[in-house]
């Protein structure tokens, strides 16, 4: 017992040991060279491999790259999913995450978020034609969604007599609802658009509803080092005053791609 | 930075809430899946062991087809596969009930059938053949002997393996999430989804588990030494 209980502490002792001296990721990163990023590799037009290059590519991926120019460092990416973003996090392994993250105050115990960076809103992937057209048409129906993401509990406070029925992946959830196993699939309208063009014939899905909830975008940053988060966020007001922000959304969500989203909202832009 | 533990959280309020109604999913659908697997398996195991060669081939594929696949397998084929081979009628019906526990739970009993088949069967070869002879000649049909004689000996030889076979399945029970079955498994990532605390709902969700295979473990070998021994 004495000898497990030394043990113990020798362990407990080595561990405060090896945990990094608290400086401010700033100068860590400026150190380093580079910025690690971790973001989705699978999850398109956010982040996602290209065939051709076989490199991440995507949305959030460029915001970082700006990051990563202002502080005059590399960019590094590696490819989190929504299991081990946070621990990848905490445990230092990755300096931000740009992981399609809904900023909600019940995940603020864990990390920072930074100001919202896009804003897209809970909506319904249904059958073009069908009987559906808000979330109202689905009393006692069943709805897919995604384990992980925010929507479940969303959808079942819009309609509380609906059953949520939540899939692993997005295209398990697409599938259930091209078998008619659910009457429709919620989530981001933005991965919802994704989703939608992700099928064969696309123009046999429709996308419908009001928003169920507001779905805001925050990057994950690690908790008490505000010097990084005040820095994160002037940067993505500046890239917003700038135009910068307009020319990067439009590359993946603009008029010409499959992606189109209109840009509807404002940044909070402080004075 | 290390991380903040916050135990409140995942044992009061809301997601409180989500870990009992989990733990109620798990407990129905694992003890609804034993009794059909016991049944299942028990029928398997007969229907091997019987004279008559095309049920004998019947089992012997099923036992091997279930005990050689992985479960995930199979639960993804009883949930999406079974869609394309059944009439469009009776899916449409699927479609309006339960599907996904339904589904949990034929995917869980077969699975286990399999395995508690093979476990039966070496418990009624550990009976000397001659007892099997004896009640034929007594006049007992096959049914009759494997019912009266030979299956009750049989059951409480296989009495530790079948524990090994309950405890696997309540265990295999939290892969039925991935059919969107809310079980322990499922409510613990949802909490981890919802708070970022996944370390506080991963390590209740394990210790309940835990709990519930040593609760299951222990009565069953107090029900062998007080029931079974004085039978004897």
């Amino acid at each position: 017992m004495k000898r497990l209980a030394t043990a113990l502490t020798a362990i407990l002792v080595l561990a405060f040991l090896v945990s990094p001296a608290f400086a401010g990721k700033i100068e860590d990163i400026k150190k380093r060279g580079t910025l690690v990023a971790g973001v989705k590799d699978s999850q398109p037009p956010f982040g996602y491999v290209d065939e051709k290059t076989n490199q991440i590519v995507g949305f959030e991926i460029d915001i970082m790259k700006f990051l990563a120019d202002k502080l005059g460092v590399k960019l590094d990416v590696k490819a989190v999913t929504s299991s081990t973003r946070i621990p990848m996090l905490t445990q230092g392994e990755v300096d931000i995450v740009a992981a399609t993250m809904t900023h909600k105050k019940d995940r603020e115990g864990q990390i920072d978020f930074s100001i919202t960076y896009f804003m897209t809103g809970q909506r319904l992937l249904v059958k073009k034609g069908g009987p559906i057209k808000s979330v109202k048409d689905l009393a006692s129906k069943k709805i897919g969604s995604v384990k992980g993401s925010t929507s479940e509990q969303n959808a079942k406070k819009a309609e509380p007599t609906a059953t949520i029925v939540s899939f692993e992946t997005y295209p398990e959830a697409f599938l259930a609802l091209k078998q008619g196993k659910v009457e429709a699939v919620t989530t981001d309208e933005a991965i919802l658009v994704g989703l939608k063009y992700s099928d064969e014939k696309p123009e046999a899905w429709d996308i419908v509803g009001d928003y169920i909830s507001p779905e805001p975008y925050g990057f994950g940053l690690i908790e008490n080092d505000s010097k990084f988060r005040d820095f994160v966020n002037v940067s993505l007001m500046e890239m917003w005053e700038s135009g910068e922000y307009k020319k990067v959304y439009d590359k993946w969500f603009g008029k010409d791609t499959k992606n189109y989203i209109p840009l509807t909202w404002t940044m909070e832009l402080w004075p | 930075m290390a991380y903040q533990f916050d135990w409140e959280l995942v044992v009061s309020g809301q997601y409180g809430d989500w870990i009992v109604d989990g733990l109620i999913t798990t407990l129905q659908i694992s003890g609804i899946s034993i009794g059909l697997a016991l049944v299942l398996g028990t029928l398997a195991c007969i229907m091997r062991l019987s004279k008559l060669k095309p049920l004998e081939w019947i089992a012997w594929t099923y036992i091997e087809f279930f005990r050689n696949t992985p479960l995930l397998v199979q639960i993804f084929f009883w949930y999406f596969g079974s869609y394309t081979v059944l009439p469009d009628s009776v899916n449409a019906w699927l479609n309006t009930v339960n599907q996904e526990f339904a589904c949990g739970v034929i995917a869980l009993t077969f699975y286990t059938g399999a395995f508690i088949a093979e476990d039966l069967r070496s418990g009624i070869f550990a009976i000397p053949k001659t007892q099997l002879e004896a009640s034929r000649a007594c006049g007992l049909s096959f049914m009759q002997a494997m019912g009266y004689v030979i299956l009750p000996q049989a059951f409480r030889i296989i009495i530790p393996p079948l524990i090994s076979q309950f405890l696997n399945l309540i265990k295999n029970s939290s892969l039925v999430m991935t059919i969107g079955v809310a079980d322990l498994t499922y409510m613990a990532r949802q909490i981890e989804a919802h708070t970022f605390h996944g370390l506080e709902a991963f390590t209740v969700a394990t210790l309940i588990y835990l709990s519930i295979s040593l609760v299951v473990s222990f009565s069953i070998q107090q029900y062998n030494m007080r029931v079974l021994r004085a039978a004897r």
